[in-house]
């Protein structure tokens, strides 16, 4: 059979025995879902036809699935991420009820995305696009917090986005009387500006709308938070990316190439403002859940301004960004859940010092936000690096700017991740907490390891993006193992510079702990300077609440104006003309009779109008 | 196997030249604070006294291994930096990977040390080292933005992202960039004092506001491993400005001269100020600097 | 060709329906089963008839022998088939229902049934006929049984309802027996098919008058805005069984009366544009106000509006693409307006006030029917892969194809208020703790057999549209041809 219905067929089979699985036993559903968990990828790397396509005609609308190279770039990460949290949520969700619904609902996502990257044919994008949709609803009103308002912002942001979708779409295929992408992308130069710009924003905004690009990302930090961890490491790295992916073919297919750069500009100033933005309200958040989501939001804006400027280092830059993001915000989220679990909350300003109770999760916490931060010599630099350089050779010289002051205030929520739930002090309360279980904790070290292999050797990576970009146009894209380049010819060897730091540690490691550090002895972090003064275990010291209130005195002028309270203004405003609306249907049977005869009479009078007579 | 083994002694060399010299300079400002406040001060050397005896100390308690491994982070860090900056223009034995690392690398290399040391501290739970870690942080977005704003309209004016690449432009145009690109020096020079927390921008380290801050609890060989790689670092950052803005150093001496030329403008400006609070430091650099730097970016684009 | 005669539609159910008090007092279970072996025979007529018509070759009956344009006749088409076989199938699966469904009592249940079968011989009616008179009757007679059966509950919020219904729909009846008085005395026939051929003899002025009283009357009926406000209160005090037959079959023949005078009778020029107005008036009130509900049913009832509105549009395109996307709006509306009554009216069972709020954890404790509920709110926003996504795509294309970019514009943003009101429902049901201890009433075996087919169909047709789109596309062609229609009709008739 065809593999690649094959393979849709085993992810719904999938999710169906997951279903049937826990209702029955939680064991036996545990095991199907480890089970799918490894077929799924395991097929995917192996059996899967990427030259194959399969095509059907349904309801007069003539449909095609194939792969090319651009999806199967992100259908990787899909693939790899996916399954690491599949096995991830299995020790997770030990506890949580209804598994069930979860384990079906993590699959259909998974479906739908794996859907989307192989659609050739915008009826079929769509199909895919919606299953993705509601069955990532599901998660996010999964754990009935905030059902209301949380959910419902998700469903309506997505559905807008998804409904611009479907307009450009009807309206495409009136114009090329095809539904497939390839004749879109064809005949687009032929189309006039209006239909050009009209089905290319509106394809725009759906994309945007999933790639939290301001102003669509409100709906973002409450549903990235209130979903269960294991699958926010979905959602937020492999479930952007589909916009991501929408947004790479528009802007690059259709604008570049027909001239009309300048959409691309303003996305690319989006990007840049939605960088800086989020990572600002990053720095104030005290709940890990949500510092990482609006993390997610500002890493989202690097891509996307990487994607919008257009040039071939750029996008590299954009899509490289797009893979370590999916692996080391996996690995971000599964920490926090993990220490979610141990420890019973992630509220920064009630969690410190975990890092002696949970040394592995601290490992993998460590290099995944070495990668966010985009320090050398681990892979995050690499993508930093390109996008900075793409953007200088472009002489977009205060997109770097910002790009830049996002990156630096970065640095202040990274650090507060970590010190505010590993470092600091070490309360009674949390005393009983222990390391996460083991099968939580393996697929985040597999991804550490990639990160920390990237590092070095960013070819790996650089291999599948540049074979990716040939369907966006770019051909013969320049790249090597261990070295970047940039337009100018300027370059950084970062094997040399793993090496070297490499060297250097390990000289002075051998250094200072030959003969030191046996003989001293192990003291708990209440044992501190404390000039004279005598702390008892019970005597909260962490440094946690407005850890950044300098930071927020510089900034709060900007932070007045939050982008939230105009949609939820709107809402109520919206709200209020709905009940005004209602109340024209009185419940008065009387009124209605008026109503009609009302009608009838103007229908008369106005008869010569209307009908001509 | 020649190529190799020379590459080696440089790097050693590098490596003690930029703690020898940074050593001095230490010595050196505390010797000209101390007389600017009419006290004798300590002699020049003094630093070279303390690393040594604090080599020497054993330490008698550890806090785990973030906290051991601390100053090695740092250290590695700043050795590595020190690697992909120029020293001499051209030699046998000082310019080491240079021709492998840009402006943009350097920018972010010189973050990590800094992170590394702010995770130690954290390790120990001295909440005065929480607090000093979070300052530092602050000011460091604040003095970030000018120097780099700064570095980009250089990158732009010359079309090039290597240090190597804009100290050939000075060499070929014969002036200094510092004075063809007078509002780009001009922030990135304003910036300076908060590079190298030096008063007004010391809040991190203060005594009297945070026990010393984020090196509360390091002492003995940990210490020393800290002062050292402050003191590497404190020459790599001065080489790196003396390269792009004033034109390289062709040999030894004259590196040294600029160097502690350029050295005095932190020192003198930090003996007659008071300590800015950090959210003054970033209104600062956020105001003035920020703006040559802008200045800067248009002179350079058109 | 005796079992399979188009007359035993209307035949049998009328007679049936006024045997049924007798039946029931020889035995008295028969009043139940009776009305199920009717509706049995009358959907397997219907499969068997439609599914092995001929195109362009529609099924004439002549009654009692008199050629038409005299005698009433009785047109079989792919078109007027397909609402019959639709009908007939949901009649048959209302009953299913409403075997047992306790409410009705067994004391009631012989006026019950006595009124739904006179609601099904009604509409059917009303779509078989093709004489124009013959539809007044039997829409009057689909009025006076569903008045009835608004009321079934005989408290005061019902007797209000029906009294509503029942003014407006006396309105409805009086304004389309004028039109097809005047209509009468300018063309002096009956017969639809007749009065199409002579339409152009009609003077003007008056065709546009009788035109508008057509529109307004049966505008009523088919529950166009400002019309429409009967609406709420009849489906959400009605049993919810006869709720969804008003859903599914009693709007379904209204539209159809208002699609059969305006596409064959009568040619009125303008009456499509005024058709689009109202319908997309129809679809912003009705939606908007859906919003604002705090009782289940009467959301449900106003999302009905909505959807008629939306297929009132659709059917204004008059163009082929937009007569297709009609009938598939009409397809997916009945069924799935269906479900989600049948399974609202199991979980507002347990609930005094049926408000919306007292639904909270329902998932839990009435798994089966919440899922119902899940499956029809996801497939009539028109999410993939349900039956919905389909219909709504086609009605999309084609009002792009008509050009009418900002109706696209207006149907998604409706849509998106759809997503918003149906999803609280089900985040209520599944995802929050419920309130206080409620009695549960599990639906009976009969009840969720019913529900399950509907739910088959949905899922089916959602994977594999073209299941249906074939008939679909014949149906819309046959409505298109209306030379094919007289033709059919009067074959003795030359053209001029």
């Amino acid at each position: 059979m065809n593999s690649l219905v094959l393979l849709i067929l085993i992810i719904a089979g999938g999710a169906l025995l997951s279903y049937f699985g826990h209702k029955i036993n939680k064991i036996l559903g545990n095991i199907t879902v480890f089970a799918v968990a490894l077929i799924i990828p395991i097929y995917w790397f192996t059996q899967v036809d990427f030259t194959e396509t399969v095509s059907f005609t349904v309801s007069g609308f003539h449909m095609e699935l194939g792969y090319n190279m651009y999806g199967r770039l992100f259908s990787m990460i899909v693939m790899i991420l996916s399954p690491l949290a599949l096995i991830y949520a299995i020790g997770y969700m030990k506890d949580q009820k209804k598994l069930a619904t979860f384990y079906f609902s993590f699959l259909f996502s998974i479906l739908g995305m794996t859907g989307i990257l192989m659609s050739r044919d915008f009826v079929s994008l769509f199909i895919f696009w919606e299953i993705m949709t509601w069955s990532s609803y599901l998660l996010v009103i999964f754990l009935g917090k905030d059902v209301q308002k949380t959910g419902i912002k998700y469903m309506v942001f997505s559905a807008i986005g998804a409904y611009a979708m479907l307009m450009a779409i009807v309206i495409i295929y009136k114009n090329t009387g095809s539904m497939m992408l390839s004749d879109y992308f064809g005949s687009f130069a032929g189309f006039t500006l209006q239909t050009k710009l009209l089905t290319g924003i509106l394809l725009l905004l759906g994309f945007a709308v999933k790639s939290a690009v301001m102003p669509f990302h409100v709906w973002a930090p409450g549903a990235y938070s209130n979903t269960p961890m294991a699958y926010t490491s979905v959602f937020s790295g492999a479930l952007s990316k589909m916009g991501i992916y929408g947004l790479g073919f528009v802007v690059v297919n259709l604008f570049a190439q027909a001239n009309l750069e300048i959409v691309g500009y303003v996305l690319a100033w989006l990007g840049a403002i939605t960088a800086v933005l989020a990572t600002f309200s990053a720095v104030f958040q005290h709940d890990a859940k949500k510092l990482l989501a609006y993390s997610s939001i500002a890493q989202l804006g690097y891509i996307v301004t990487g994607i919008g400027i257009g040039t071939e280092l750029s996008i590299m830059a954009g899509l490289y960004l797009a893979v370590l993001h999916a692996a080391f915000k996996g690995v971000l989220f599964m920490v926090v859940g993990a220490v979610e679990r141990q420890a019973g909350t992630t509220d920064m300003n009630v969690v410190s010092g975990l890092v002696r109770k949970m040394p592995f999760t601290f490992f993998t916490a460590l290099i995944a936000i070495i990668a966010l931060a985009g320090i050398p010599p681990l892979g995050g630099f690499v993508g930093k690096w390109m996008l900075y350089e793409s953007l200088i050779n472009n002489g977009n010289f205060l997109m770097v700017i910002m790009i830049f002051l996002s990156s630096t205030a970065a640095f202040l929520y990274c650090f507060k991740f970590l010190f505010g739930l590993f470092l600091g002090q070490q309360e009674l309360e949390f005393d009983h907490v222990k390391e996460a279980s083991p099968i939580m904790i393996i697929p985040m070290l597999l991804l550490s390891v990639f990160l920390l292999v990237t590092g070095a050797y960013p070819g790996i990576v650089f291999k599948y993006i540049a074979e990716g970009m040939t369907n966006l146009g770019f051909h013969n894209v320049n790249w090597q193992m261990s070295v970047l380049t940039n337009a100018w010819g300027d370059s950084v060897n970062v094997q040399h510079v793993y090496l070297s730091v490499v060297v250097v540690f390990v000289a002075f490691l051998i250094f200072i702990t030959w003969r030191g550090y046996k003989h001293a002895t192990k003291i708990s972090t209440k044992d501190i300077s404390s000039s004279g003064e005598m702390i008892k275990p019970e005597d909260n010291m962490t440094y946690a609440m407005d850890f950044y209130k300098p930071f927020e005195r510089v900034l709060s002028p900007i932070l007045k104006y939050k982008i939230n309270k105009y949609y939820e203004d709107f809402g109520k405003g919206l709200e209020a003309l709905f009940d005004f609306m209602r109340r024209i249907y009185t419940g008065n049977g009387q009124t209605y009779a008026v109503y009609v005869i009302v009608f009838l009479a103007i229908l008369l009078i106005f008869s010569k109008s209307i009908f001509g007579y | 196997m020649e190529g190799i083994g020379y590459k080696i002694l440089g790097a050693v060399l590098t490596t003690i030249l930029a703690f020898v010299v940074g050593m001095f300079y230490g010595g050196f400002s505390r010797k000209i604070t101390a007389r600017i406040q009419n006290r004798v001060g300590p002699p020049v050397w003094q630093n070279f006294l303390d690393v040594l005896k604090l080599l020497f100390k054993k330490t008698s308690v550890r806090y785990g291994f973030m906290h051991h491994i601390a100053p090695l982070w740092m250290i590695s860090m700043s050795i590595t930096t020190l690697m992909f900056v120029p020293v001499l223009n051209d030699g046998l034995f000082f310019t080491n990977l240079n021709f492998s690392g840009d402006i943009i690398f350097l920018l972010y290399i010189m973050v990590m040390g800094s992170l590394g040391m702010a995770l130690g501290a954290g390790s120990t739970g001295n909440p005065n080292s929480a607090i000093g870690v979070s300052r530092g942080l602050t000011q460091m977005v604040g003095f970030e933005i000018p120097w780099v704003m700064a570095l980009v309209a250089l990158m732009i004016q010359y079309k090039t992202t290597s240090v190597t690449g804009l100290m050939e432009v000075q060499s070929q145009s014969g002036t200094w960039l510092m004075f063809s690109s007078p509002f780009a020096f001009i922030a990135a020079l304003l910036a300076m004092p908060g590079m190298f927390r030096y008063s007004p921008f010391d809040i991190v380290g203060a005594p009297s506001e945070l026990a010393s801050g984020p090196i509360s609890e390091f002492g003995g060989k940990y210490l020393s491993t800290m002062m050292t790689s402050g003191s590497i670092f404190a020459f790599v950052k001065l080489t790196l400005y003396v390269d792009i803005f004033m034109g390289g150093a062709s040999n030894l001496i004259v590196l040294v001269l600029k160097t502690f030329t350029l050295y005095m403008y932190p020192v003198l400006w930090g003996t007659v100020s008071a300590r800015f609070r950090t959210e003054q430091s970033v209104r600062y650099f956020w105001g003035w600097p920020t703006f040559f730097g802008f200045i800067a970016l248009i002179y350079a684009a058109f | 060709m005796v079992i399979t005669d188009p007359v035993y539609f209307i035949a049998l159910p009328l007679l049936t329906a006024f045997l049924l008090p007798l039946f029931g007092k020889i035995y008295k279970p028969l009043i139940g089963i009776i009305p199920g072996l009717v509706f049995a025979f009358l959907a397997y007529i219907s499969f068997d008839l439609y599914l092995n018509l001929v195109p362009g070759k529609p099924i004439i009956i002549q009654m009692a022998g008199w050629a038409p344009p005299w005698g009433i006749n009785l047109v079989f088409s792919e078109f007027s088939g397909l609402i019959v076989t639709l009908i007939t199938f949901l009649a048959f699966l209302v009953w299913v229902y409403s075997y047992n469904f306790k409410k009705v009592g067994f004391d009631n249940s012989k006026k019950y049934f006595t009124l739904l079968m006179l609601m099904v011989a009604g509409s059917i009616g009303v779509v078989l006929t093709g004489d124009i008179f013959n539809m007044f009757v039997f829409l009057e007679i689909t009025a006076i049984s569903s008045y009835g059966l608004t009321a079934f509950y005989k408290g005061r919020d019902s007797a209000e309802a029906a009294f509503k219904y029942l003014l407006l729909g006396s309105l409805s009846s009086t304004f389309i027996l004028l039109a097809i008085l005047l209509l009468y005395k300018q063309v002096g026939t009956l017969n639809m098919a007749d009065i199409a051929v002579k339409a152009q003899s009609i003077d003007p002025k008056m065709k546009s008058i009788i035109a508008i009283l057509f529109f307004v009357g049966l505008g009523i009926e088919a529950e166009m805005f400002p019309m429409n406000g009967w609406v709420p209160d009849a489906y959400s005090q009605a049993p919810g069984p006869v709720a969804a037959s008003f859903a599914g079959m009693l709007a379904k023949s209204g539209i159809y009366a208002l699609i059969r005078v305006f596409y064959t009778v009568l040619e009125v020029d303008g009456v499509f544009d005024l058709l689009l107005i109202m319908g997309l008036l129809t679809i912003i009130f009705a939606e908007f106000s859906a919003m604002r509900q705090k009782h289940l049913r009467r959301m449900l009832a106003y999302s009905s509006i909505g959807q008629m509105g939306l297929i009132m549009v659709a059917f204004s395109f008059n163009t082929k693409a937009g007569i297709f996307a009609g009938l598939f709006l009409m397809f997916n509306h009945a069924i799935i307006k269906t479900l989600l009554f049948l399974s609202s009216g199991f979980l507002t069972y347990s609930t005094k006030q049926k408000k919306i709020r007292d639904l909270d954890g329902f998932g839990k404790i009435m798994p089966f029917t919440s899922l119902m509920f899940g499956l029809g709110a996801f497939a009539i926003v028109g999410l993939p892969p349900f039956s919905g996504f389909w219909g709504k795509l086609n009605m999309l294309v084609a009002t792009a194809d008509s050009n009418l970019y900002f109706v696209i514009a207006l149907i998604l943003l409706v849509a998106v208020v759809e997503i918003v009101y149906y999803f609280k429902v089900i985040g209520r049901l599944y995802f929050r703790q419920q309130h206080k201890e409620v009695e549960v009433h599990n639906p009976t075996w009969n009840a969720i057999l019913a529900m399950s087919i509907l739910a088959i169909v949905i899922i089916g047709v959602g994977i594999y549209p073209d299941l249906i789109t074939g008939y679909l596309t014949k149906a819309a062609n046959e409505l298109f041809d209306k030379a094919g229609y007289i033709h059919s009709v009067l074959p003795n008739l030359s053209l001029n």
